[in-house]
C-alpha cells in the first residue's frame, strides 16, 4: 500500500482514483516508489487524486463516445467477418520529462539515420557485407529483402522516410531500450493526434498547468517531405496515399492522414501505369501522380513484380519506380532493415556507419539461425520471448513465462524446423503507468511501451514529441498490441522537467 | 479534380439512399391501405410490390406467398435480397465510410447513425410501420444534411444525379406495376380502385399536391402528375431535369447541347416529358411508355458509369 491514497484525500471515507494504488516493484512512470508523484507528474497526479470518481467516469464515457461517434475503430478479423472495434483509450496520460525525451530524441535520430545508411549500402555498394560486419546470408535471407532494389537509386537517397521505433523502459535499470524497429509502414500516428484532441477537450485545465509540447504538426512535416520527393520540378506535385482499402485495419488512419495532409486517398484500382508513368483515374481523364505515400506492403504493390494475386496493387508500378517517374515513401525493400534478426545488428550499424556509440541500447537478442544460440534458446524457452522475424503486430510470438508446456513444446518444434525465422529475447520487466481498471473502478498500474514516429528528410530526423503509448490493459499482461487487447494513452512530453 | 471511384461512391450513396426510401414508402403505404380491406385481397396486393423491386424470382425462391410478413421480411431486412432496405443502407454506409475523408463529418455521422438505428430496430423486432417511418425520416434527414453541409462541387452533382436517376426510375416503376394491376387485374380489386390510386400517390408523397390540382382520383391524372409534372419533386420529368442540370455541371456542356450519351438520352427524355401530353401517352399505351422510360434510365446509368466512373484506359 502506498501513501498516495491518503495524501490528497479531500472527501475522506469515499474511494478515490488512487485508493489502494501500489506502484509495486516495477518502474512506475507517474508514481515514485514512496507513493509520491514523480516531479513532472505532480500537477496531473494531484488533479486525478482529488477528482471524484463519478466525474472521472463521466469524462471517460464522454471520451469513449467521441471515438464511437466519429467511428474511430479498427477491424479485427477473428470472426471471419471483420468487426469494427474501438481502440481502448485510457485517460491517464503518460508523462515524459524533457531531459528524458532529449535523450530519446537523439537516440532515435541516430538510429533512423543508421537504418537509412544501412539500406543505401545494402541496395548499393554493400560495403558492410564485404567488411563482414553482418553475415551476407542473414541479409539475403530476410523475408523482405528485395533483390529488385539492388543498384536502383531512390529519390534523394532516402529509404525510410517514416519509422516507428518501439521503446520500452526496463524497470530494473530505468533505462529506455529499443524493442523493435518498424521501417515499412508503421501505423498509429492518427491515434497520437486524436488522443491529444480528446485529452485537450477532457482535461483542458491540465494543459494550462502542465506545459505539454504539441504534436499536431506531424501531417505538415510529413507532407513537406513527400513534396520534396517529387521527380517533376515546377508544377505543384500530385501526392497520393495508397491504401489497401476499407477492410484494412488501419483504414481510418489512412483517411485521417489523407485529409490532414490534403492529399488524395487512392486504392490500387484508382491508379494506372501508362508508358512507365503513374496516373490516377479522375472523372475528367487521367491525372499524373508524382509521389505515393503507400500504406500497402511491398508484396502487394505491383502484381507484375511481386505477388501476382494482389488485388490492391497497381500493375506496372515497379517499372515506373525504376524509371524514376514516381517516388514512394517508404521505399520498396525497407523490410530488410526491420527484420527482427537484423535488429540485433543495428548497434553495429551505428558504430560502422557513423562511428558513434548507440545512445539507445537494444534488448539482448538471440538469433536462432546460429546453432549455439539456438540450443541455448531451446533450453531456456520458458524464460524467453520468441518472435517471428518478419512479423509485426504481436502475431507469431511466444511469451515463455506465461505459456503452458504444450505451447512451448510446439514452439520448440517450429524453431528447429525454421531457425532463421525466429529470435529470442529475455522478458523485459516493462515500466508501468496508472490506468483505469473497470473491475475496481480505480487506477491500477499497467505495463506500457512507447512508439515515437520519426520522419527523415535526408538530412535530419524530426520526431513529434512523445508518440503512441500503448498499454496492456489486462492485469499483469506485457503485450500491448491493439490486436491483442492493448489500449493507448496520450503521451505528454513536458517543456521542462517539472 | 475528382477520382472516378469517389464519384462512383457518391453516385451510389445517392442511389442506395433513394432506393431504401422508396422501398420503405411502397411498403408502408401498402400496409396501411390493406388494413381497411377484406383479407382475401392481401395476396393480390403484396405480389405487385415484389414485382416493383425487380426481385420476384428471388422472392419466390424463399417464400411461398406474398403476405405482409414475408414482404416486410424480404423488402425490409433480408440479406438474400440485395435491394432490401437494410442492404441499401449497408451499401450506402459502406460507400460513405470509404470516402469519409471526402464528405462532411455530419453526412458520415448521419448515415452511420441510420445504419445503427436500423440494426437496433431489427434487434428489437420493431413493426413494419415504425421501421418504415424511421427509414423515411432517415431519407429526409439525409437530403437535409447533404443540402446543408456539402459543397456544390462535382461530388455534389454525382450525388444529385444518383438520387434523381433512382427516383425517376422508381416512380416510373411504381406507376407501371400499379397501372397494370389495376387496369388488367382481377375484378375483386375494382371496388378499391380509387383507394389503390390514393395509395400510389401517398407512396410518393404526392397525395396532397394531387388533391389541390384535380378533383377526382383518375388513373390518367395520377399518371400525368407522376410523369409530367414540372413542380413535384417525385415526378419523372422533375427528376430528369435535376439529372440534366447535374450532368451539365459535371461536363460543362451548354444547355441545348450534349457532350456524351448520358446527356443526350437525359436531354431527349426530358424534352419528351415536357412536350408529350398524357392523352398521347395513353393512346400509345402507358405500359410501353413506362417500360421505355425504365430502360432509358438504366441506359443513362450505364452511360454515366462508362463515361466517368469505369472508362477504359489503353495502356
Amino acid at each position: 500500500m502506498s501513501s498516495a491514497s491518503m495524501s490528497h484525500s479531500t472527501n475522506s471515507g469515499s474511494q478515490l482514483l488512487f485508493s489502494g494504488y501500489d506502484p509495486g516493484t516495477f518502474y512506475d512512470e507517474m508514481v515514485a516508489p514512496n507513493g509520491l508523484p514523480r516531479p513532472g507528474s505532480a500537477p496531473m497526479f494531484e488533479k486525478l487524486a482529488n477528482m471524484p470518481l463519478d466525474i472521472f467516469d463521466e469524462r471517460r464515457k464522454l471520451a469513449d463516445l467521441s471515438y464511437l461517434v466519429q467511428g474511430i475503430t479498427f477491424t479485427v478479423y477473428s470472426d471471419g467477418r471483420g468487426t469494427e472495434r474501438l481502440f481502448p483509450f485510457d485517460l491517464v496520460p503518460r508523462i515524459i520529462p524533457r531531459s528524458e525525451w532529449d535523450v530519446i530524441e537523439r537516440g532515435l535520430a541516430q538510429r533512423v539515420t543508421a537504418l537509412n545508411l544501412y539500406l543505401q549500402d545494402i541496395y548499393g555498394p554493400q560495403r558492410i557485407l564485404k567488411d563482414k560486419i553482418i553475415p551476407r546470408n542473414l541479409v539475403y535471407s530476410c523475408k523482405h529483402f528485395r533483390r529488385e532494389m539492388v543498384g536502383l537509386s531512390v529519390p534523394r537517397d532516402i529509404y525510410v522516410h517514416i519509422a516507428g521505433i518501439d521503446l520500452v523502459r526496463d524497470s530494473r535499470t530505468g533505462q529506455y531500450l529499443v524493442l523493435e524497429d518498424n521501417a515499412r509502414s508503421p501505423s498509429g500516428i492518427s491515434y497520437v493526434l486524436e488522443n491529444r484532441l480528446v485529452m485537450r477537450r477532457t482535461f483542458p485545465r491540465a494543459f494550462e498547468v502542465c506545459e505539454v509540447l504539441p504534436v499536431d504538426h506531424y501531417p505538415n512535416e510529413l507532407a513537406q517531405i513527400l513534396r520534396s520527393l517529387s521527380p517533376r520540378t515546377g508544377d505543384r506535385p500530385v501526392i497520393v496515399l495508397l491504401t489497401p482499402g476499407l477492410y484494412n485495419s488501419a483504414y481510418f488512419e489512412h483517411c485521417f492522414l489523407a485529409q490532414e495532409m490534403g492529399i488524395e486517398l487512392v486504392e490500387g484500382r484508382d491508379l494506372v501505369v501508362v508508358d512507365d508513368v503513374v496516373y490516377m483515374k479522375t472523372i475528367h481523364g487521367l491525372t499524373r501522380v508524382d509521389v505515393i505515400y503507400r500504406r500497402v506492403d511491398d508484396d502487394f504493390l505491383d502484381p507484375l513484380a511481386f505477388r501476382a494475386d494482389s488485388l490492391v496493387g497497381v500493375p506496372g508500378l515497379m517499372n515506373a519506380y525504376r524509371a524514376g517517374n514516381i517516388a514512394m515513401a517508404n521505399a520498396v525493400g525497407t523490410g530488410v532493415a526491420d527484420d527482427k534478426a537484423i535488429y540485433a545488428f543495428v548497434p553495429a550499424f551505428i558504430k560502422y556507419y557513423m562511428g558513434e556509440d548507440p545512445i539507445l541500447q537494444n534488448v539482448d537478442t538471440y538469433l536462432c539461425s546460429d546453432q549455439t544460440q539456438l540450443s541455448w534458446v531451446l533450453d531456456n524457452l520458458k524464460d524467453l520471448v520468441v518472435k517471428a522475424v518478419g512479423e509485426s503486430g504481436g502475431y507469431g510470438m511466444l511469451m515463455g513465462p506465461s505459456s503452458d508446456k504444450k505451447t512451448i513444446a510446439e514452439f520448440a518444434d517450429r524453431l528447429k524446423a525454421d531457425p532463421r525465422n525466429y529470435i529470442a529475447q529475455p522478458v523485459i520487466p516493462l515500466s508501468r503507468c496508472p490506468a483505469f481498471d473497470p473491475v475496481t473502478g480505480t487506477l491500477s498500474p499497467r505495463h506500457v511501451d512507447l512508439r515515437p514516429y520519426c520522419l527523415y528528410d535526408g538530412e535530419k530526423v524530426t520526431i513529434v514529441p512523445g508518440g503512441l503509448t500503448r498499454v496492456a490493459l489486462q492485469r499483469g499482461s506485457l503485450v500491448v498490441n491493439s490486436s491483442q487487447g492493448g489500449g493507448s494513452k496520450d503521451t505528454w512530453v513536458l517543456r521542462g522537467d517539472e | 479534380m475528382m477520382l472516378s471511384r469517389i464519384a462512383d461512391s457518391l453516385f451510389w450513396i445517392g442511389r442506395y439512399m433513394e432506393r431504401a426510401d422508396n422501398t420503405a414508402r411502397i411498403l408502408d403505404v401498402n400496409y396501411h391501405m390493406l388494413l381497411e380491406q377484406p383479407p382475401d385481397t392481401y395476396k393480390l396486393r403484396w405480389d405487385p410490390l415484389i414485382t416493383i423491386t425487380g426481385e420476384r424470382t428471388r422472392f419466390y425462391q424463399t417464400y411461398d406467398e406474398a403476405i405482409a410478413r414475408t414482404a416486410f421480411d424480404f423488402l425490409g431486412y433480408s440479406e438474400d435480397n440485395p435491394n432490401s432496405i437494410a442492404q441499401c443502407i449497408i451499401h450506402a454506409r459502406e460507400n460513405a465510410r470509404t470516402i469519409r475523408d471526402r464528405i462532411s463529418r455530419e453526412l458520415w455521422e448521419d448515415i452511420n447513425g441510420l445504419y445503427h438505428k436500423i440494426n437496433k430496430l431489427r434487434d428489437e423486432g420493431e413493426d413494419l410501420a415504425r421501421f418504415c417511418d424511421a427509414v423515411k425520416r432517415g431519407g429526409h434527414r439525409f437530403h437535409g444534411v447533404c443540402d446543408a453541409t456539402l459543397p456544390r462541387d462535382e461530388g455534389w452533382h454525382f450525388l444529385q444525379a444518383g438520387c434523381a436517376l433512382e427516383r425517376a426510375e422508381m416512380t416510373a416503376r411504381i406507376l407501371d406495376v400499379h397501372y397494370h394491376q389495376l387496369i388488367d387485374g382481377p375484378q375483386i380489386l375494382n371496388d378499391a380502385r380509387s383507394h389503390a390510386w390514393m395509395a400510389v400517390l401517398k407512396s410518393v408523397a404526392a397525395y396532397e399536391f394531387y388533391k389541390r390540382q384535380y378533383t377526382q382520383i383518375e388513373p390518367e391524372k395520377v399518371a400525368e402528375l407522376l410523369l409530367l409534372d414540372a413542380r413535384h419533386p417525385r415526378s419523372v420529368r422533375f427528376n430528369l431535369g435535376i439529372l440534366q442540370n447535374s450532368l451539365y455541371a459535371i461536363s460543362g456542356s451548354v444547355p441545348g447541347t450534349y457532350g456524351n450519351e448520358a446527356e443526350r438520352l437525359t436531354g431527349r427524355t426530358h424534352e419528351q416529358l415536357t412536350y408529350d401530353s398524357i392523352d398521347e401517352i395513353f393512346s400509345g399505351g402507358l405500359h410501353n411508355y413506362l417500360e421505355e422510360l425504365q430502360v432509358t434510365c438504366r441506359t443513362i446509368g450505364a452511360q454515366i458509369t462508362e463515361t466517368y466512373l469505369y472508362y477504359a484506359v489503353s495502356a
